[in-house]
């Protein structure tokens, strides 16, 4: 049983830091081994999730979800209501989404989400997450210079526009909802779906490219 | 505690690199720790403990070594606290206590595993909600040298209350393995509050706080 006790974690970090080979693939590749041995997980079974999660559990879900609201005024309602919920009319509930909010950028407001204390995220609806979303520049600045950041990345927002940012302390996860392009109105889901990006569900990007 | 995990609003840390590739795995040891993380665990453990024994990785590790890396580092740290391997076994990567194979599961074995991983944080609080929606709060100056989920720059600030959550299982007592319910909500801080002149009068910054963050009223 664990003791929970925090100086006894750092103290096993320090062993292992002296310990353990450097090199990060060496590293797992040692823990891989010592769990299959002991029979914790079987090497099948890492490369299953591991296709899982680079072909089917993605941002495309995502994409199909924001393509829904944008075209079904009812699934919209009961997505801003509980995205929890409403994500399972796809079944795509799962890592990280048992209290999903869908947050809406409007002509008046813009969203972005972040986790500044340590990488939370919606797997289950967007997938693998961004090295850029877990890095020490994101974490500390998008919640003290948002519109900084958001140029960085192309976001150039006037001031009348609001900044609203989503720091995921705790088990909420969340989810912008961008804006629909004009021009498509009488697209279909699967073509609305293919232009919806990872970034623009994060708030990382505002307008979406129509081609 | 007062880790250097704890990121929000410290400056210097330059650029985001806004050019990074679009897929899942950049490396095929990210994709193996992420599927072991997902499949294995302690009994003992919760996802506030592992946060936490990832919270006391050393500082300078912290920043420099690559994030998969660092939950390599934090589950065999944990493991060795829950006492499933010895620091031989993990530096080692051998074991002489094996076990039975594992199954093994087919890709649509791990879509369905990840839909029913869905997991329900609600857990009854012993009283009602103090606090409304609309409601002015302010949180706590200080905070614990254990695991805490109220960030550093959002301490001893005012706030309004955006909207209730429910009761949830918290995270401080969930780190050190119990399991609590409290009220929990959240909150908007306006830029100014947080930050001061420079910011924008416009912008809000959002945060989800469990009830005994905040002052009594």
């Amino acid at each position: 049983m664990s003791t929970f006790d925090s100086d006894a974690a750092a103290k096993v970090h320090a062993h292992l830091h002296s310990h353990l080979p450097s090199e990060p693939a060496l590293r797992v590749k040692a823990l891989e081994s010592l769990l299959v041995e002991r029979g914790m997980i079987s090497t099948e079974t890492i490369d299953a999730w591991v296709e899982a999660y680079s072909e089917e559990i993605g941002p495309k879900r995502g994409a199909q979800v924001v393509a829904r609201a944008w075209l079904d005024a009812g699934f919209k309602a009961r997505l801003l209501k509980n995205a929890a919920e409403a994500i399972k009319e796809f079944g795509f509930e799962g890592n990280a989404t048992g209290h999903l909010i869908a947050v809406e950028n409007t002509d008046q407001t813009h969203n972005a989400v972040v986790c500044t204390l340590c990488s939370c995220y919606p797997f289950s609806i967007l997938g693998m997450s961004p090295s850029w979303y877990k890095s020490a520049a994101y974490r500390s600045r998008i919640v003290r210079e948002p519109r900084k950041v958001l140029a960085e990345f192309g976001v150039e927002l006037p001031d009348e526009i609001a900044v609203k940012i989503w720091d995921s302390t705790a088990e909420l996860r969340y989810i912008v909802i961008p804006q629909q392009p004009k021009g498509t109105e009488s697209w279909t889901e699967d073509q609305l779906a293919a232009l919806i990006t990872r970034n623009s569900m994060i708030g990382t990007q505002r307008e979406l490219a129509v081609s | 505690m007062d880790g250097i995990h704890d990121m929000g609003g410290k400056q210097g840390y330059g650029a985001v690199d806004v050019d990074e590739t679009d897929e899942p795995f950049h490396h095929d040891y990210e994709g193996r720790m992420w599927a072991i993380s997902r499949n294995v665990r302690a009994d003992d453990w919760t996802i506030d403990w592992w946060r936490h024994v990832r919270e006391r990785i050393d500082p300078v590790d912290y920043l420099t070594r690559p994030y998969f890396d660092s939950w390599m580092q934090t589950s065999a740290a944990a493991f060795v606290l829950s006492g499933v391997f010895t620091l031989d076994e993990i530096t080692s990567g051998h074991t002489d206590k094996t076990g039975a194979a594992a199954e093994k599961q087919s890709k649509a074995d791990a879509i369905e595993a990840n839909r029913v991983s869905c997991r329900d944080f609600s857990e009854a609080a012993a009283a009602m909600p103090v606090f409304r929606v609309g409601d002015l709060v302010k949180t706590m100056a200080f905070s614990s040298s254990h695991h805490s989920r109220l960030p550093q720059y959002a301490r001893g600030k005012s706030g309004t209350i955006h909207a209730y959550r429910g009761s949830h299982l918290f995270a401080d007592a969930g780190a050190k393995g119990v399991h609590e319910g409290q009220h929990i909500y959240t909150i908007g801080f306006t830029a100014r509050a947080l930050w001061g002149p420079e910011a924008s009068r416009n912008d809000v910054v959002y945060l989800d706080l469990w009830e005994s963050y905040f002052e009594k009223p």
